[in-house]
Formats: C-alpha cells, sequence, structure tokens
C-alpha cells in the first residue's frame, strides 16, 4: 500500500514535468476507488492535446507556406516544395473533418499554380485518361509526379478536382449520378431502338446490354432503399445478397447526420424496424439470412462520423434500437460539444448535431433519407424513395425491365434469376399463382442443371405457394424434390417436415391423385452374390435391396416390381406384389417379394410401383452406386445384371428301380424306387404310386423310406446272410399310402433316398412295371419296370439209362416238356432248377405230382429219389433233383375223374436276400402269428408236361455217309438218304402194295445247289422192313461248317420218323482247290 | 494466393461435378451461395464468348465487384471455372493446364462414370495443392 504522502509525491513530481500552467495534461486513476469522470477527463485531455498538436502542426505549415508564397515570383522558387507543402496542409484538415479548410488550401493551391506554373503539356494521353474518373484523387500516384516535376496540366487538374468534389459531393451521389443516368440511358436507347431492324445477334447483344444497364441500377437502387430502412423488403436472396454485399458503401467524406427536427420521423423507423421480423420459410427451415451489407452498416455510418471517438464498437451495437432511449450507457459527454474541433469557420454544420453518441440504426435511416432529399432533385427518383410501397413498386419495374431484356439476349440465366427476384415479390404480396409460375423457372433451371445449392433456396419458396395455392400434385413433387436434394443442404429436422407432408398429404383425399414419381427417393436393385436360380414352373422368393432416401422410416402400402425378360421381349413385363405393407428404413432395406412362376428366361428388375396412403408412386432408378437422379450420364443405361433366371424345363427328379434284378412272383416284395432330386429340392413333394396291371400294393403294410447309399450295393457280399444287414441302420422311416399318395418327408428334399413299396406280382405273366408319377406342384410321369420271376427255372431231362440200355433220345422243347421215343419201364427224370433271383434259396421239400399215365417208381410218395434236404441254392447257381417214375396204363376214358393233363412239381423254400438285391423273404404278414414256422416256407409250383412215349414210328430215315474225300466248294457231291419202313402200313391197301411217299429236300440255297428234284415221289413198299434210297447232287457253294440238306417227309407224322442214323449237323465244306493251270513246275 | 478463390468443374451439361473454395480466407456460409451463384450466372458469358474464341483459357470474363471469373474450357465442353480475387493470369492458367490433365486422369477411370459427380478424395487434395502452388 502506498501511503498517501508517496504516491501523492509522484504525481506531483509527474505534474511538474507535464502540465504547464496554460493545460492541465495529468489526470489521476485510482484502482481502488475509480472516479467516475476520469474517463471522461481523459478523453477531453486527450482531445485537447491532439487538438493542441495540430494547431501548433498547422501554424508551422502555414508558416512555411506564407515565406514560400511570398517568394513565389523570385527565380528559385520551386512549385514542387510549394504543391507539397499546400497539399499536406489540406490532407491535414481533411483528416481532421475539417472540409472548408481543406477546400480553401486547394482552391489557394489552384490559384498559385495559375500565377506561378509554367505552361505545361496539357496530357491525357496515357491509357484509361479519355474515361478518366474525375472525381477519384488516388487515380494517379500525383505526388511522386509532382516530385519529379513531370506531371501535366489534365492530371494535376484532375486530381485537384477530384479534391475538391470529394470535400463537396453530397451523399450517394455516385448512386444516384447511376441510377438516372442508367434509367435516362435505358429510354434513350429503347426510343432509339423502337423501330429499328438489326440482325439477330446485334438484337441479342442490345438486350443484353440493356439488361446489363437494368441489372446495374437495379443494384444501385436496392443500396439505396437499404440506406434509408427499407432493406426488409429486399429479398436476401444469392443474386441480391452477391449484388450487395460485395459492393463498398457509399464513401462520403462525412456520412450525414440526423436532422434536429426529425425525432419523429426516427420514431416511424423504430417502428418499422421493431416490427419487421423475418418472414418464417416454409418447413420450418431455418437459415441465417444471406447479407445484403458490405460490412455492418451502424459501424460504417459512425465510422465516418466527424469526431465520434473512435473504436468502441460494443457501445456502437448495444445502440440497436432495442435500448431504446438514450439513457443508460449511451449518453456519455454532455458536454463534449465544447471540445469538439471548430476551429475556424469550417464546420459544414455537421458538427453541432447530435454528435455525441453514436447514431442508431434509425437515426442512420433517417438522416440518410434526408440526405438524399437533398441529393435527388429527379422527382420520380425520388418519389420511388418516398414509400415503402414506391420502392417496391419502382424495384419490381427494375427486375421486370432486367428479367424481360435477359430474356430476350443470349443470357437465359440472367433473366431467370431474376424471375425468380420478381417472384419473390409477388409471394411477398400473397399473389402466389404468379410467384409459383416465376419459382417453377428458376427451379427448373436450377434443377436442369443440377446446382442444387442454389436449388435449396428457392424450392422451399416453391413449395409453399403451391401449398397455399393447393397445387397437390405440384406440391407433392416439390416436397419429394426437397427430398432428394442433396443431404447436407438441409437439416435432418427439415427433411423430416418434407417427408411428414408427403405422407400426410399421401394419406388425404387427393381430389386428383397423380402418380408420384419418387426415382431419386427410392431406389431399386437385386441383392449383391448370385442371382435367384429357378427351375421352369416353380414359385420363388425374390429379394430385392431398396435404398430409401427418406429421413424417416416410411410406410408402404404396397409395392410391386416388374420383371423384364431380357430375352424375349414378346412377354412384356411381369408384375410381383408384396401383398402387406412395408416399411422401409432410411438406407438400405432387403425386402423379399413372392415370385409366382415365370416362363423360362432371364430378367432384370424394371419399375418399382407402390402405394404410400393412397397415393401411388413409381421408381424407375436402380442403385448403382453413383448418383442416379439425372439423366445426364454418357452412358447411362438399364442394368443389364439379370435378377432372376428361370431354367428351362427339365426333370427334377429321378426315380429308378432300386434293384434291377427279379423278385419274387405271388409274394409280396419290397419294391424299391430310388429317388434322386436333381439339383432340386423335393419339399413338399408328393408321390402317386399306381401299380400297373397284375400289380398290387399291399397296402396294409406302412412303406418304408430310407437314405440311398450309393455303396450298399457293393459292400453286400452275396454270402452274407442278409440278418447282418440292418436296414434300419440307415434310419429307415414309415410312411403311409393315403389314396394312393405318398408324402415325402423334408429331410428327403435334397437326398437320394429310397422308397420301399410293398407290392405283389399276382398274375402268372411276367410283372410290367409299376408306374409312378411324381407330384411337386408339377407331375412328373415315370413307369418303373420292375421283373418279377420264379424263384427257379426248370428243366428237366431223362437221365436215367433204360432197361435195354439203349441211350433215349430226347430233346426239351419246352420248359418241362419232353418225350422219348423209346417205350420203357422205368425212368429218371433230373429236374434242374436254376436259381432266377439274387437271393439265396433253401428248399426243404419237393414232390411231383404226374399227370395221368405215369407214375412214381420207389416210395410213391412223389418225393425225389435221395433225400437231402434242406437244398441250398446259391444264386445263379443250378440244382438237380432226381425223380424216378414210369409209365403208368392210360386211365379209362370214361372215368368220371378229369384227366390232369400236366404233372406239377411242388417245392417248398424259403429265401434269403436282401431287398437292396432282390428277392428276399417275402413282406411279413402281419396276420401270421410267429409260432407258425411253416407260413415262412415258400412254395413253387410249377408245370411239367410229360408225353407219353412214341410207341410206334413207321419209317426211319437214315443219313448215308458222306465220302471220305469230305465236301469242297464247287464239287458237286452226292446226299444219299435211306428210307425205312419200319411197320407195315395197314391202314391204306394199295392194289399194288406201293405208297407214294413224298419227299423234301430242305437246304439253305445260299449254302447249297441242288442239282435234281428237291421235292418229289418215291414209292416204297407197305411192306414192313421195304427200303428205298434217295439221291440227290448237291454242290456246295461256300466253304465252312454248314447245315447239311435235310430231307424231310411232309405228308408223314414227324412223330413217326425216326432218324436212324441221324444226319449230321453240320458239314464241313472245304474251300475250292488252288489253280495251278500256270504254275507248271519246271 | 488468392484470399478468394472457387474452383468449379462443370460439366457440358451445365452440372456442376466438382466444386471447392481453394481460397485462403475461411469459407463463410453465405459466401458459398454467393459463389455459386456468380459461376452459375457467368455460365451465360462463357457461353457467349465460347464460340467467339478459339482460345481454352479465358481469362476474367465477368468481373463482380472484386470478384473476376476465369474460365478454361475443354474441347469436350467441360468447363473449369474460377472465381478469383487475384490478378496472377500466369498463374491461374497454369493452375487450369495441371487440373485439366487431372480431369483427363479421372476420365481414365474405368470406374468414374463420365459426367457424374467427381468424389475422389485424391483429386480433392491434388486440386487443393495446386491452388496452392499456383495462386
Amino acid at each position: 500500500m502506498i501511503r498517501p504522502p508517496r504516491w501523492q509525491k509522484v504525481y506531483s513530481k509527474l505534474e511538474v514535468d507535464f502540465s504547464s500552467k496554460k493545460r492541465e495534461r495529468c489526470c489521476k486513476l485510482d484502482i481502488n476507488a475509480p472516479d467516475a469522470n476520469f474517463w471522461d477527463d481523459l478523453e477531453t485531455k486527450i482531445m485537447e492535446c491532439i487538438r493542441n498538436t495540430l494547431d501548433r502542426r498547422i501554424q508551422f505549415y502555414e508558416e512555411e507556406i506564407r515565406k514560400l508564397s511570398e517568394q513565389r515570383f523570385m527565380p528559385v522558387w520551386n512549385f514542387c516544395n510549394f504543391f507539397i507543402l499546400k497539399e499536406s496542409l489540406a490532407f491535414m484538415f481533411e483528416i481532421a473533418h475539417l472540409h472548408e479548410d481543406a477546400l480553401r488550401e486547394y482552391d489557394e493551391l489552384e490559384l498559385c499554380y495559375l500565377e506561378t506554373g509554367k505552361q505545361r503539356e496539357f496530357g491525357g494521353v496515357e491509357q484509361g485518361d479519355d474515361q478518366a474518373t474525375l472525381l477519384e484523387p488516388a487515380r494517379k500516384p500525383l505526388t511522386q509526379i509532382v516530385h519529379d516535376d513531370s506531371f501535366r496540366e489534365f492530371e494535376f487538374r484532375q486530381y485537384l478536382f477530384a479534391c475538391q468534389a470529394k470535400s463537396m459531393l453530397p451523399f450517394c451521389m455516385r448512386e444516384v449520378w447511376v441510377i438516372t443516368a442508367c434509367l435516362a440511358l435505358i429510354d434513350a436507347t429503347a426510343s432509339h431502338y423502337k423501330d429499328g431492324l438489326a440482325a439477330p445477334d446485334v438484337e441479342k447483344e442490345f438486350y443484353r446490354v440493356q439488361g446489363e444497364i437494368y441489372t446495374l441500377c437495379r443494384t444501385k437502387f436496392m443500396r439505396l432503399g437499404y440506406l434509408i430502412g427499407y432493406g426488409s423488403d429486399i429479398e436476401r436472396s444469392p443474386v441480391n445478397s452477391a449484388s450487395l454485399s460485395m459492393l463498398p458503401w457509399p464513401k462520403p467524406a462525412v456520412w450525414p447526420s440526423l436532422p434536429s427536427n426529425a425525432s419523429s420521423e426516427v420514431l416511424a423507423k423504430e417502428k418499422m424496424i421493431l416490427q419487421d421480423s423475418p418472414r418464417p420459410k416454409h418447413f420450418g427451415i431455418q437459415r441465417k439470412p444471406l447479407p445484403l451489407e458490405p460490412s455492418v452498416l451502424l459501424r460504417e455510418a459512425n465510422r465516418r462520423r466527424a469526431s465520434l471517438s473512435a473504436g468502441n464498437m460494443s457501445e456502437l451495437f448495444d445502440g440497436r434500437p432495442n435500448a431504446n432511449d438514450s439513457s443508460g450507457p449511451l449518453s456519455p459527454l454532455p458536454k463534449v460539444n465544447s471540445v469538439s474541433m471548430s476551429r475556424t469557420f469550417s464546420s459544414p454544420g455537421n458538427f453541432e448535431g447530435s454528435i455525441d453518441r453514436p447514431m442508431r440504426l434509425a437515426e442512420i435511416y433517417v438522416a440518410a433519407e434526408h440526405a438524399l432529399r437533398n441529393t435527388i432533385s429527379d422527382v420520380k427518383l425520388c418519389e420511388s424513395l418516398s414509400s415503402i410501397e414506391e420502392f417496391e413498386q419502382k424495384y419490381l419495374d427494375l427486375s421486370k425491365g432486367a428479367a424481360n431484356n435477359y430474356h430476350r439476349s443470349w443470357w437465359k440465366r440472367h433473366g431467370v434469376v431474376l424471375d425468380g427476384e420478381i417472384a419473390a415479390v409477388y409471394h411477398k404480396h400473397e399473389n402466389y399463382d404468379f410467384a409459383a409460375n416465376l419459382y417453377e423457372k428458376v427451379c427448373a433451371l436450377y434443377a436442369g442443371e443440377g446446382w442444387e445449392n442454389l436449388l435449396a433456396e428457392v424450392l422451399p419458396n416453391l413449395a409453399e405457394c403451391q401449398k397455399i395455392q393447393n397445387d397437390q400434385a405440384g406440391y407433392l413433387s416439390s416436397c419429394v424434390r426437397l427430398l432428394s436434394l442433396d443431404k447436407g443442404l438441409f437439416l435432418t429436422k427439415e427433411r423430416q417436415a418434407f417427408q411428414s407432408e408427403v405422407v400426410r398429404l399421401a394419406h388425404s383425399e387427393m381430389e386428383h391423385p397423380v402418380p408420384l414419381d419418387v426415382s431419386s427417393l427410392i431406389t431399386f436393385s437385386g441383392n449383391q452374390g448370385p442371382l435367384l436360380e429357378l427351375c421352369d414352373g416353380d414359385p420363388g422368393t425374390l429379394s430385392v435391396t431398396l435404398w430409401s432416401e427418406f429421413p424417416d422410416d416410411i410406410t408402404l402400402e404396397s409395392l410391386s416390381l416388374t420383371l423384364t425378360a431380357t430375352n424375349n421381349t414378346d412377354e412384356g413385363v411381369k408384375a410381383i406384389k408384396s401383398t402387406e405393407a412395408i416399411v422401409l428404413r432410411p438406407g438400405r432395406n432387403i425386402i423379399t417379394l413372392p415370385l409366382p412362376p415365370q416362363k423360362p428366361g432371364s430378367y432384370v428388375l424394371g419399375v418399382l410401383t407402390g402405394q404410400i396412403g393412397q397415393l401411388r408412386f413409381r421408381s424407375h432408378s436402380f442403385s448403382k452406386g453413383g448418383p442416379a437422379d439425372s439423366d445426364d450420364f454418357l452412358s447411362y443405361e438399364k442394368p443389364t445384371r439379370p435378377i432372376l433366371k428361370v431354367a428351362n424345363p427339365r426333370s427334377l427328379v429321378d426315380l429308378a428301380a432300386a434293384v434291377s434284378s427279379a423278385l419274387l412272383m405271388n409274394e409280396s416284395q419290397w419294391v424299391g424306387i430310388i429317388v434322386r432330386p436333381l439339383n432340386y429340392s423335393l419339399k413338399g413333394a408328393v408321390l402317386h404310386i399306381d401299380a400297373g396291371p397284375g400289380l398290387r400294393i399291399e397296402e396294409r403294410h406302412h412303406f418304408e423310406i430310407e437314405k440311398h447309399e450309393v455303396g450298399t450295393q457293393n459292400m453286400t457280399n452275396l454270402d452274407n446272410p442278409p440278418e447282418n444287414l440292418s436296414p434300419v441302420s440307415t434310419g429307415v422311416k414309415q410312411l403311409t399310402l393315403e389314396d394312393g399318395k405318398i408324402k415325402l418327408p423334408d429331410w428327403t428334399s435334397n437326398i437320394t433316398s429310397v422308397l420301399w413299396i410293398p407290392l405283389r406280382a399276382v398274375s402268372d405273366g411276367l410283372a410290367k412295371g409299376t408306374p409312378a408319377g411324381f407330384k411337386c406342384l408339377r407331375l412328373l410321369r415315370r413307369t418303373i419296370a420292375v421283373h418279377f420271376t420264379d424263384p427257379f427255372h426248370v428243366s428237366i431231362r431223362v437221365a436215367d439209362k433204360c432197361n435195354d440200355g439203349t441211350l433215349l433220345l430226347q430233346f426239351l422243347k419246352d420248359a418241362g416238356t419232353f418225350r422219348y421215343e423209346y417205350k420203357t419201364d422205368r425212368l429218371s427224370i433230373k429236374v434242374i432248377l436254376q436259381s432266377q433271383v439274387k437271393a439265396s434259396l433253401a428248399i426243404y421239400d419237393a414232390w411231383l405230382d404226374l399227370q395221368d399215365g405215369f407214375a412214381h417208381a420207389g416210395k410213391g410218395d412223389g418225393r425225389p429219389a435221395s433225400s437231402f434236404f434242406p437244398l441250398i441254392v446259391s444264386p445263379k447257381s443250378k440244382a438237380g433233383i432226381l425223380f424216378s417214375i414210369y409209365l403208368a396204363e392210360a386211365p379209362a376214358k370214361d372215368e368220371a375223374k378229369e384227366l390232369q393233363p400236366v404233372s406239377i412239381l411242388n417245392i417248398k423254400y424259403t429265401i434269403c436276400g436282401s431287398r437292396n438285391l432282390g428277392a428276399h423273404t417275402p413282406v411279413a404278414e402281419e396276420l401270421s402269428g410267429p409260432d407258425n414256422d411253416k407260413a415262412e416256407h415258400l412254395t413253387f409250383r410249377s408245370e411239367l408236361v410229360l408225353q407219353r412215349p412214341v410207341l410206334d414210328p413207321c419209317l426211319a430215315v437214315g443219313f448215308l455217309s458222306l465220302p471220305s474225300s469230305g465236301l469242297r466248294v464247287g464239287q458237286l457231291v452226292t446226299m444219299t438218304w435211306r428210307v425205312e419202313r419200319l411197320k407195315a402200313l395197314e391202314e391204306k391197301v394199295a392194289s399194288d402194295n406201293l405208297d407214294e411217299v413224298l419227299y423234301e429236300v430242305n437246304i439253305n440255297p445260299e449254302n447249297w445247289m441242288i442239282a435234281g428234284r428237291k421235292r418229289g415221289y418215291v414209292s416204297l413198299s407197305t411192306k414192313q422192313g421195304s427200303r428205298i434210297e434217295i439221291s440227290i447232287l448237291c454242290l456246295p457253294l461256300v466253304a465252312g461248317y454248314v447245315r447239311p440238306p435235310q430231307l424231310g417227309l411232309p405228308n408223314v407224322d414227324e412223330a413217326n420218323i425216326s432218324c436212324n442214323p441221324p444226319g449230321p449237323h453240320l458239314v464241313c465244306v472245304l474251300p475250292p482247290p488252288l489253280s495251278s493251270s500256270y504254275c507248271v513246275p519246271a | 494466393m488468392a484470399n478468394t478463390a472457387c474452383f468449379m468443374i462443370v460439366s457440358k451439361n451445365d452440372i456442376p461435378i466438382y466444386e471447392a473454395e481453394v481460397g485462403t480466407v475461411p469459407k463463410k456460409e453465405d459466401a458459398a451461395h454467393q459463389h455459386q451463384f456468380i459461376l452459375h450466372a457467368a455460365l451465360d458469358i462463357v457461353q457467349d464468348m465460347a464460340w467467339t474464341t478459339s482460345a481454352m483459357f479465358l481469362k476474367a470474363i465477368d468481373r463482380f465487384n472484386d470478384l473476376v471469373v476465369s474460365v478454361y474450357i475443354k474441347v469436350i465442353h467441360t468447363r473449369l471455372m474460377l472465381l478469383h480475387d487475384s490478378r496472377n493470369d500466369d498463374g491461374i492458367k497454369s493452375f487450369f493446364q495441371e487440373v485439366h490433365e487431372l480431369y483427363i486422369k479421372t476420365l481414365l477411370n474405368p470406374l468414374y462414370l463420365p459426367g457424374s459427380r467427381i468424389t475422389s478424395s485424391h483429386f480433392d487434395t491434388k486440386v487443393r495443392a495446386l491452388a496452392r502452388k499456383y495462386m
């Protein structure tokens, strides 16, 4: 803490140093208890200092100038020095806003120049001098030129004039001059051009210039309007903002001050400012309004005032009309007046007013208005600025003038932009019809050229007009366009407002509902990855990606997409629909649509249509990753990537018999059907089974289904007992037949499975097959052949020798039919059983029920001669059973008992086999009890026909041996047969005891040629033992083993002919001998 | 370097496909509209001028108070437009030429659809670097 005496001492010392008697230059600031008047005191003192300094300085300058001007007629006098002094002094006055003093100095400088100046060149030779801005003092660095003494008359006078003018020009002279000059120019040129003909390009150019002049005029007019407070009426559009905010404020020497009697006007202006609130934009869009001022007017106006204490901007801004009284912090210095620099008589009236405090905005307006009234002499212009209505009218006229002229020139964009300004005026005056029309033009321009930032400024206005006009269609489309603009241009809240408008309209009753194009908002594409492949006639589910640009979820009441076939344009388009409402989230959505069966071909997506509420919409765009909302792209094409491919018709499933080998006839057998899906899911498939003729499905049994294993057959060794194969291990499922249909379980839908059907072939004949129909929404008909057979193939041969040792001749004509020639008492029949099935058969018993005329030898029970049952017959192997029989007397014809025409072989057997391989144990009868062992034994019956032996052959044909030299091609040979009558012919008693016997030689004409009679009669005595020989000359034609000619007796029953000795089956014919005619040995 | 410089590439259909404020003065929110507006209006003049000259570089074709519009017209009628306040004509010309090269490289990109917006950040970085270098 400084004790009072000490700081007092310091301060006294300072006062002694700096203060003089005349001038108090010190003042003290107590930080602890600041004096309220301290700052005023300080300011006063500083100003006084400056003024004193200026006074001193001016005194010095004036003294110098006086000296120089006294010497001005002396030869050494230099104008240059004088100019510098005089000009500096004038400049100092100017800085101090002492304009009259400055003007006086300039005048004196000019006078002195005229008196003393040597004759100089006039000048005006430099570039730009012809259009010199006379009012611009700083156009040339005159001070420098004067130093060099190289200035010309023109430059000096222009500078001087500019300086003088600057001090004298009225407020906004420049703007007013431009406006009036422009208007005059427009009128003059327009009237001049009125009936003129000009080349089109000249005409266009003329209109462009007119437009430019109008625009310039309009800009200046807006500036004036803004200065007098009509700024709120000027639309803050990009064009106005660009025009005004880059145009500097007028730079008057001194900003006009408020006239003394204008308080009522100030009040009115203040009221106007208060009432002016920016019109809220539609959709609640809030933007920082675009500026119309290059810098804040309040600051600019106050800065350019004469003696305002500079700085303290906070004071200026606090002085906004809100602080509308003059009390408060803004009422400083009531006594400043005395301090103002009224050095001489020079104050041009500005200094007397209320310069004590910064002007408020309203005051600036009023002051400007008053100043302009003084400036403007043009009555019309004055009138235009007199009221806000007049101002608007003039503003509209100028805008229209500019727009019209631009429209007639090449500069369409300028014209359309000004149309937007006209629209804004109409909009404000609620002339929505005109406004909407004009706005649409502007929007069309910006939208067409993709200038979205600019479009975003105008489009909400258009939307508002459309809404008020109840143009629902237009309003909707505007909302959609707003939504589709770049996301960054609007806040999410605003975009949500757009969307809610769309949704609201969509759900309201629209008078004229129009389809809405939302191509820019909802885009779609097929899913990434492989396309959907379907088989012909199959329904499916199509998955589509939708991109929603809506800011919120949006509910689509319905949705449909068209599919266009790429390969077939005749088909037109097919729409697939989603029946239920879909909620689209912003961004990517994947939706699935049920797809009805389509024709074969590949398909691309076409158009998306749907409904929001009652509003139909459509979208043509495909998400391509880029902006797809304009048709600007050079290579914009429909996506060619197909989304769906429907294959040509093909079989989807293969049905085949599981077993190719035969099954047991007359027993219930499992018939396997392999169901193999061919790259296709059999979900929900139904199998229809229709047993063929002679086949009966054992419906009492369940059907079985199991997985088909390819290896099963290979694994199964035939020797393995079938019990070892546990068929259930692979997961056998039982199924029930319903109305001839079987539903396949789902687990079989993609795997190959085997369906086992219990089936019995009931006919004796061979079973033809099982037609099985497959129905899986589509029908596949397939007939499956199944082979049924008896377990054995039975053949018989007479195996035993006759009692007399003669070998029986026998040949088998048919299964089970044989004959032998000589009567014999007893014979053995060997029954050969060949297994027909791929299963092991066990024979437990066999007996023969003989036909009439035969009887069993031995025990007579029909059993085989030796008993070795059970007899196991392996697959495809043979077994033989020997029966011993003898011929019995034929029973009397008159016996009542019917003759038994055939013999029957009975075999009791069992079968062990796998159904995977072929025949197997019959499907167990459910009814049969387990205790009934007999039931397991199957019975096989086979018919055998035994013919009674031929007892009385009457003729014997013997083939006489051929020459031992053998047969050769081309060599004649004589074939000889001997025909011998074995028994006297009793029936026919001819007179000469001769019987004509017809013979015939059968040959293959390719092999033999016959010389002689092929067919003819020979006479043979009817007596027993008579013989005759028949010879035929034959010529072998080919070499090799050939069948020799055969002698037949057509008139004699074959049974009565004995072949003894029998002819050979084949004879060997040698090739012809080599010709050696030319190979004579030496 | 220029205080204000707004560079724009306008496609042949008058659509702006690239836009960058490359001046030193930080971009003002309201200035974007003005610059866009001025450049858009200048399209009228470019359209006029393009038929009268064969030069590619049209310097200062439009003047808006202190700002000047220079344009570089390419063969395919894509326009490089610059709104600037500097007077460094040579620098601006070089800038245009280099950006032209860059643009052609972009066109060669098979994934770029001609006429669509240029979103490559690499392109953006390069353009800004060129602006620093030449203006």
